[in-house]
């Protein structure tokens, strides 16, 4: 058999390629599944095989990740690549559709290190055609190399300001940055700054990106609330106060930003237990301090264990790594509490600087639970807040209970865009905890999958089927 | 209402299991004054009334359920009015395709069976008028037949709005109260779940893949089994098929939904893991029901899978469900074991258990669906 390995990689970013250098360099037979052609994650997104002539412009925190990527290139780990992974069983099993067919394998251990997602921002008009994540359009940059003009950026958060100032150095003009930050944040945030000092570097690099913002000549609203998109058919501008005062800008492209969470639909569809993150606002997997999950032999690493950051995740990865190997006998426990007990005090320095980011830009509850009845809650099935409401009132109390009455959350994105809505209005509405209220019940398929693909599908994947680069 | 230890809830009839016959029946009770309390173990609608292909089908019955299902089919036409509520229920026809000839002649053999015992609803179509009625069929497909009545609804919605209703027509509903031990005391059961107690006159065991234990505790045995049958759901697809379709003799059927998603099922079964109230896919058989799909409509080549799923469901050697009266307890009676094709029947099984409660005996002949059946041969 060809198809069996010690530990499945699922995704190629910074956690899931350390944990691959890791693991197959101390003897484990490793696989790793990514859906895109080349390995990096969204961070370190084509960073060997730019579009892009000067890639020095991206930052560096993004030509830093092409050291990372060649390594994992060269380790022993089997690549599969522009796979599908659409099931991970609590047993091991992995299903994905490559080029046309499924194919499956078994791993001892597995790895889901998928990562995160943007947050979304259900406010007014964001359906809209026009409208689109700032990490979308961070996506063509980095892929494609295109970009919009004149467009207006809104949100908060790290994320948003880089995407702004890369697009300011490729010389393209950005009509505004509406910053959502609430006031209260700063404060709020400010005690935990000691906590942070450790990570100067990044903190300063945070005040560099919006000088640079402010240099270039772009207006900057901060304190923004309200925020409401215009349009009928197309995005035609952005409305919001402001300090007190109203504003109104006419844009056809509007990038929405407000932070990451992790990308869960993987290890929920597992069956693994989850938790929700108060400070983080985002429901994550529950984990043990060497990021197993309930299911002993899946782990997760990196941002989709909770958001820590790309440097963060690439210790998770190595830190998972270890673990497995201990369980499949490679190396000795001792062995593994050596390697992992200075990536774990590396880890705890992190958090200091993740809390202090964490409360600074934890976003308005206004732009999380949408306020006005007419605001799209679920795009795929265009369920409004009223709607989602009304099946409350008729008595819905559980995700499953909404999407069974309204089909929210039945569309193609499988929940990805109202799941986090859904359980924090759920939990607004009966007065209770997120944690009470839970999530929607997921399964497999954990992306769509093409009806032939799934007709052709062999229970064991053949080694000469699937084109296997190395 | 939510039961406390130590509190004692009391009401004329207790039933057991809120999917569609527990809701149905207690919709049924309520209305006609009696009170009436319904225990779920999870929430209603969870396990197969919820999430079931929504197939509300005559077609294809077998004789013994025609009469039941016949007037089933008859409220179904009416019932978002009956039940004030949403139940997506939509005519559309069903039609089971024959792939050959072999299919046509168990079709033919079929019908004089039904015309012999009087029943019309199931008309063969030849080639042509398959074509007409379904364009996009494959072209070696010869036939089939009809039933114009059928059609679907959406299960969570319908079995909501009969809770709605009889929650409106006074029923209680506790959820999250499993049943631990029933006992019979005086003339009353007391029943036991983990959190609270309850009390009445009348038991009725609509429990679903979970019945055979309730009937134990009744005193009847029965050889129940439960499975897992999966169904899948496309993204929307432009429009292509009005009727439900069914295949004569390959496990296949679909219903294209108003929004144009495709929801194809064909009784494929996964895992059913009862104990934890959950199920595991079994991916190669839904391979073959893709397979299938593609197989009799070639435009389904390129759709999209968006979501699969399998509910826990009771099954009968005979694939009868089991609607009778206990046999070794007063007072007690039982509707489970419909076999995957029970969320049809759901309106009329509440009415034939409202009257099997308070007056002893049903306007049907329920011979067939006697819990003692299978013991009655020995060696």
């Amino acid at each position: 058999m060809t198809d069996s390995y010690d530990i499945a990689v699922i995704g190629a970013g910074p956690a899931g390629m350390s944990a691959a250098i890791t693991a197959s360099a101390a003897g484990a037979r490793v696989v790793v599944l990514d859906d895109k052609p080349r390995a990096g994650g969204q961070i370190y997104r084509n960073v060997t095989d730019s579009p892009l002539k000067n890639t020095d412009l991206l930052g560096e925190d993004y030509t830093k990740g092409a050291a990372l990527v060649e390594q994992f290139n060269a380790c022993r780990a089997e690549k599969i690549t522009a796979a599908n992974v659409w099931h991970v069983g609590d047993n091991g099993e992995i299903l994905f559709s490559q080029a046309g067919a499924s194919a499956s394998l078994t791993a001892r251990e597995v790895v889901i290190s998928v990562g995160a997602m943007e947050r979304p921002f259900p406010i007014p008009g964001w359906h809209l055609p026009g409208v689109m994540t700032a990490g979308s359009a961070q996506v063509m940059l980095k892929s494609d190399g295109l970009v919009r003009d004149g467009a207006v950026f809104a949100g908060s958060g790290p994320l948003l300001y880089l995407i702004v100032a890369q697009y300011l150095r490729l010389g393209v003009k950005v009509k505004a940055l509406v910053d959502t930050t609430p006031k209260q944040n700063y404060l709020a945030a400010a005690s935990l700054l000691p906590g942070a000092l450790g990570h100067t570097d990044v903190l300063t690099k945070g005040i560099g990106l919006l000088n640079e913002i402010r240099r270039a000549g772009v207006p900057v609203y901060k304190y923004a609330e309200d925020l409401s998109i215009r349009g009928e058919q197309q995005a035609e501008g952005l409305s919001f106060t402001a300090k007190g005062e109203s504003h109104s800008l006419d844009a056809a492209h509007i990038f929405l930003h407000q932070g990451v969470i992790p990308n869960l639909n993987m290890t929920r569809a597992t069956g693994v237990e989850h938790v929700w993150n108060r400070e983080q606002l985002s429901w994550q997997p529950r984990l043990n301090s060497w990021g197993q999950t309930s299911v002993a032999h899946i782990a997760v690493a990196g941002d989709g264990s909770g958001i820590i950051g790309a440097d963060a995740a690439a210790l998770s990865g190595q830190l998972v790594a270890w673990q497995q190997l201990v369980r499949l006998g490679l190396i000795s426990p001792e062995n593994a509490e050596n390697h992992s007990r200075p990536l774990q005090q590396k880890l705890q320095r992190y958090q200091g600087l993740r809390r202090f980011i964490d409360r600074l830009y934890k976003p308005a509850d206004a732009l999380r639970k949408p306020e006005q009845q007419e605001t799209m809650v679920c795009r795929c099935e265009e369920q409004t807040r009223g709607q989602l409401k009304a099946a409350f009132d008729q008595g819905a109390r559980l995700p499953d209970e909404l999407k069974g009455l309204t089909r929210c959350g039945m569309g193609p994105c499988q929940g990805r865009q109202c799941g986090h809505t859904v359980s924090e209005l759920l939990a607004q509405w009966q007065g209770c905890e997120v944690e009470a209220v839970g999530y929607y019940r997921l399964r497999s398929p954990m992306r769509l999958i093409n009806l032939t693909e799934l007709a052709r599908f062999q229970p064991h994947r053949q080694a000469s089927a699937v084109e296997v680069k190395s | 209402m939510n039961a406390i230890a130590g509190n004692r809830q009391k009401a004329s009839v207790i039933i057991i299991g809120g999917g569609i016959q527990g809701c149905s029946t207690a919709y049924q009770l309520a209305k006609r004054g009696v009170d009436v309390i319904v225990l779920e173990k999870d929430r209603v609608a969870r396990h197969a009334s919820g999430v079931n292909a929504g197939g509300v089908r005559l077609l294809g019955r077998d004789i013994a359920e025609v009469p039941l299902s016949k007037v089933a089919m008859q409220r179904w036409q009416t019932l978002d009015d009956e039940l004030d509520g949403d139940t997506g229920f939509r005519r559309r026809s069903l039609i089971n395709i024959a792939a050959d000839e072999a299919d046509m002649q168990t079709l033919q053999k079929r019908q004089a069976l039904m015309h012999g015992q009087g029943y019309f609803h199931e008309t063969m179509i030849d080639q042509q008028e398959l074509r007409e009625r379904l364009p996009h069929v494959a072209d070696y497909c010869v036939g089939g037949v009809v039933s114009e009545t059928d059609g679907y609804a959406i299960p969570y919605k319908s079995v909501f709005a009969f809770r709605q209703a009889a929650a409106r027509a006074g029923a209680e509903f506790a959820e999250g109260q499993q049943v631990q031990r029933l006992r019979r005391i005086g003339n009353n059961w007391l029943v036991e779940t983990a959190s609270g107690r309850y009390e009445a006159e009348y038991l009725v065991n609509c429990a679903g893949a979970w019945a055979d234990q309730i009937a134990v505790m009744m005193g009847d045995n029965c050889p129940m089994t439960y499975s897992a049958p999966m169904l899948m759901i496309t993204t929307r697809m432009p429009h292509f098929a009005t009727p439900v379709v069914g295949a004569v003799s390959r496990p296949l059927s679909f219903k294209q939904f108003e929004n144009g998603t495709v929801l194809i099922g064909g009784g494929a079964k996964g895992f059913a893991d009862r104990a934890r109230n959950t199920t595991r896919l079994d991916y190669a058989k839904l391979a073959v029901g893709a397979s299938n799909a593609v197989d009799f409509f070639p435009i389904m080549r390129t759709a999209t899978v968006n979501r699969m799923w399998a509910g826990l469901e009771a099954y009968m050697p005979d694939n009868l469900p089991v609607i009778s009266a206990s046999v070794n307890s007063p007072n007690a009676f039982h509707a489970f074991g419909f076999s995957a094709h029970g969320f049809q029947l759901g309106p009329v099984i509440g009415e034939v258990l409202a009257d099997l409660v308070t007056t002893g005996r049903s306007e049907f002949d329920l011979s067939a669906f006697r819990v003692d059946r299978f013991e009655r041969k020995v060696l």
